[in-house]
């Protein structure tokens, strides 16, 4: 239990340390989604975006967002591959406004 | 029994937070590298008892790090586990097929990863 306790208290420190660098990735994110929307991804962007998601999907479940986890991973499946997004911007949007939110929640 | 951990990876927040689980819950001490080539040097002076290694790093990644360990006879004993955020199941076929001890998925829980690695490599 004391354990317990000590690994919460470092892990809160290390998401302080950590969560501008998380929020960034998230912006990368929004960024890649309003060119998108624009009709301006680049596939530099594009890959950007997906190892944006990669990482934020690796990461945000050892914070204990382990709904955030399955969000990036959505994201990383839909801006990896070659596939067309078009059709997927909107979702694009409503998951990276979630995930904006997500982080925002567990605050800092 | 205090074991010595050699963890890979590029990003700096994974690396932290699985050096404060191995070092908090289980008490091992702990190296890091941010890059296969420095894993490569690191691993051969600090004679872990297991490395921690990344998949996707830029540059040298996981698998041709593993490669390479596995060519120097400082480190080809070394047990490694590859640390990943992929799941998809081609991916995972792809990693056991290397030899690796066995393949460990991101995110992981810092309370629990060193019981994980310790119940693989018959630590317990």
């Amino acid at each position: 239990m004391e354990t317990e306790g000590r690994l919460s208290d470092a892990l809160e420190i290390l998401w302080k340390k950590f969560q501008p660098q998380i929020e960034e990735r998230v912006a990368v994110l929004e960024a890649a989604n309003r060119a998108l929307a624009e009709g301006a991804l680049t596939a530099e962007a594009r890959e950007a975006a997906h190892a944006a998601a990669h990482k934020l999907a690796g990461i945000l479940g050892t914070f204990g967002l382990a709904e955030g986890t399955a969000l990036a991973r959505e994201v990383e499946g839909m801006y990896g591959g070659d596939a067309a997004l078009d059709e997927a911007a909107k979702r694009l949007s409503l998951i990276v406004a979630e995930l904006g939110r997500l982080l925002s929640t567990r605050g800092s | 029994m205090i074991h010595r951990i050699l963890i890979i990876d590029d990003e700096d927040d994974i690396r932290e937070v699985a050096a404060l689980s191995l070092e908090t819950v289980a008490g091992w001490d702990v190296a890091v590298a941010s890059s296969g080539a420095q894993g490569l040097l690191r691993a051969a002076e600090y004679n872990p008892d297991a490395i921690l290694l990344d998949v996707m790093m830029p540059g040298m990644d996981g698998p041709s790090t593993f490669r390479e360990l596995r060519k120097n006879p400082l480190t080809a004993g070394i047990p490694v586990l590859l640390l990943t955020a992929k799941v998809q199941s081609n991916d995972q076929r792809r990693f056991a097929d290397l030899g690796v001890e066995a393949v460990l998925f991101k995110p992981f829980d810092p309370l629990t990863l060193p019981n994980q690695i310790a119940g693989i490599l018959g630590w317990n």
